[in-house]
């Protein structure tokens, strides 16, 4: 192992602080020291212990490896009001700066002909065999195919039934995919994970995750080796001991690039939800965590 | 062998002249033999000079030709002129201008009102996005430290360029998702943009 590295300064709420690895010594570091030098010399001194005691000390911590799967947002946000003012703006005087097309301009020589027909009265020897299509007539062609066009709905039947199994929903926001797994007694929903076997990363450990949930033939990009954010938990007094006092969870990040996952499910119990909507599901310590390496979309 | 002096040839037939028939005459004194026709004439009046002088002339020309293709080489190359910066010359007639009413004191106050707070809305969106960015980092290096503290080998692994992550390509999203079963219309697209080569 490594020189004994310092730990981290800053305890996160409600867990206990960053333990020492102390296989033989058991110093009850309580960070109720946040944040404070006093910490550094008794875990100093708790190293030297170790490394007198026993050469390879076993880590307490069951490591974990859990995989955040996205689907990423297939329509534009509704804009703002501020930017719709602002496009409109933009619009308006990109048209005061600019100068009359071809078609503008045959528009407005035909409007000036029909004027100057219907106010004297010309001989209709011009019109014929000329001007067949008026410039009009070609914008009245043109609106009425666009009308004739129905596109695919924003808000889809899923977001009406919020069927939240189902990928349609929410189409302008990330979604991410949340399992419901057995964690000691409790029946918990969580991001899929799995716990890491020696001999391989903590990266195939989430792919494999990902697989035991959706399948193999899932075509996710994953971004990158290293962890976005971790979950550090210790186990209940009662199956607590030296060896093994907690876990930690290891979330990585990953983009689901296919888009339909016909034969995937293996698990009845799953959902995508958005960000907002995690904290109807997971628990407050575990939300905090996830929700730091969210970006708000 | 051909060296019989010429004089002693002639002063011979003549002293003797016991022989009927005429001696023809040799055509110059360097042609030996009677018989002969002028075959071996000397085409030696000059030394022959023309090959070396020739050769010099010659090299001297490919080197004059090199000096002026790297002279032009080394002049700039000429611009290829950017079609988007040069407006053709019909859209500055003035029949295109534009006639639209001059604007309102209220319209001005209120373009001006609406800029003021679309820089006060980008700048707000813009911090925002920061200090998400600045959490997401923070949130990794608290991860990868504890990792280092389970193991260095773990570690090491995690901090590895991923070499399939880039180029990273994806479509953007659409205003409306696709339609499905679309059948788009059947047509052909001709590219009429000038090359142009240096």
């Amino acid at each position: 192992m490594a020189a004994p590295v310092a730990p981290p300064m800053r305890s996160p709420q409600g867990t206990m602080g960053a333990r020492r690895k102390d296989g033989g010594a058991h110093r009850a570091v309580h960070c109720g020291l946040r944040g404070s030098i006093m910490a550094a010399p008794t875990q100093r001194t708790a190293g030297w212990g170790r490394w007198l005691c026993t050469a390879a000390a076993p880590r307490p911590w069951r490591l974990f490896g859990a995989m955040c799967l996205l689907r990423l947002p297939r329509i534009t946000q509704p804009l703002e009001k501020e930017e719709e003012e602002m496009a409109a703006l933009m619009g308006q005087i990109e048209l005061e700066k600019s100068h009359y097309s071809d078609h503008e301009i045959r528009k407005l020589q035909e409007e000036e002909q029909l004027r100057r027909r219907k106010e004297s009265t010309y001989d209709d020897d011009e019109a014929p065999g000329k001007t067949v299509i008026m410039a009009q007539d070609l914008e009245d062609k043109w609106e009425q195919k666009l009308l004739q066009f129905e596109a695919a709905p924003r808000i889809t039947d899923a977001d009406k039934n919020n069927n939240r199994t189902s990928l349609n929903r929410k189409l302008d926001s990330n979604l991410m995919l949340l399992v419901k797994q057995k964690i000691g007694n409790q029946e918990l929903w969580l991001l899929p994970q799995v716990e890491w076997q020696p001999g391989e990363t903590l990266r195939s450990t989430a792919e494999r995750a990902m697989a035991t949930f959706l399948g193999d033939h899932i075509q996710a990009k994953i971004l990158g080796n290293a962890p976005y954010g971790i979950y550090k938990y210790k186990f209940p007094r009662a199956i607590r001991t030296e060896d093994n006092m907690g876990a930690k969870v290891f979330f990585f990040k990953a983009f689901l690039q296919s888009s339909d996952l016909s034969q995937a499910e293996l698990k009845e119990d799953y959902l995508w939800v958005t960000k907002d909507e995690l904290g109807d599901y997971l628990k407050s310590e575990y939300l905090k965590k996830v929700n730091r390496f969210l970006l708000d979309l | 062998s051909k060296s019989v002096s010429p004089h002693a040839l002639c002063s011979f037939f003549f002293l003797s002249s016991w022989l009927p028939q005429t001696v023809p005459f040799r055509g110059s004194h360097w042609q030996t033999s009677l018989l002969e026709l002028r075959a071996s004439l000397p085409t030696r009046a000059q030394p022959k000079k023309k090959k070396k002088v020739d050769v010099k002339r010659e090299q001297a020309q490919k080197d004059r030709m090199k000096k002026k293709i790297k002279k032009l080489e080394k002049a700039a190359p000429e611009m290829i002129p950017i079609e988007d910066f040069i407006p053709p010359l019909k859209y500055s007639e003035s029949n295109r201008v534009r006639s639209l009413p001059p604007l309102s004191f209220e319209e001005t106050e209120r373009r001006v009102l609406l800029m003021k707070k679309w820089c006060l809305f980008k700048q707000k969106q813009d911090k925002a996005e920061q200090k998400a960015i600045q959490t997401l980092v923070e949130a990794q290096q608290e991860a990868l430290k504890e990792l280092r503290l389970e193991s260095e080998e773990l570690y090491q692994a995690a901090i590895r360029r991923d070499e399939g992550l880039f180029p990273f390509e994806r479509d953007g999203p659409n205003y409306t998702p696709p339609l499905p079963g679309y059948d788009p219309p059947e047509g052909k697209c001709v590219d009429i943009t000038k090359v142009y080569t240096q």
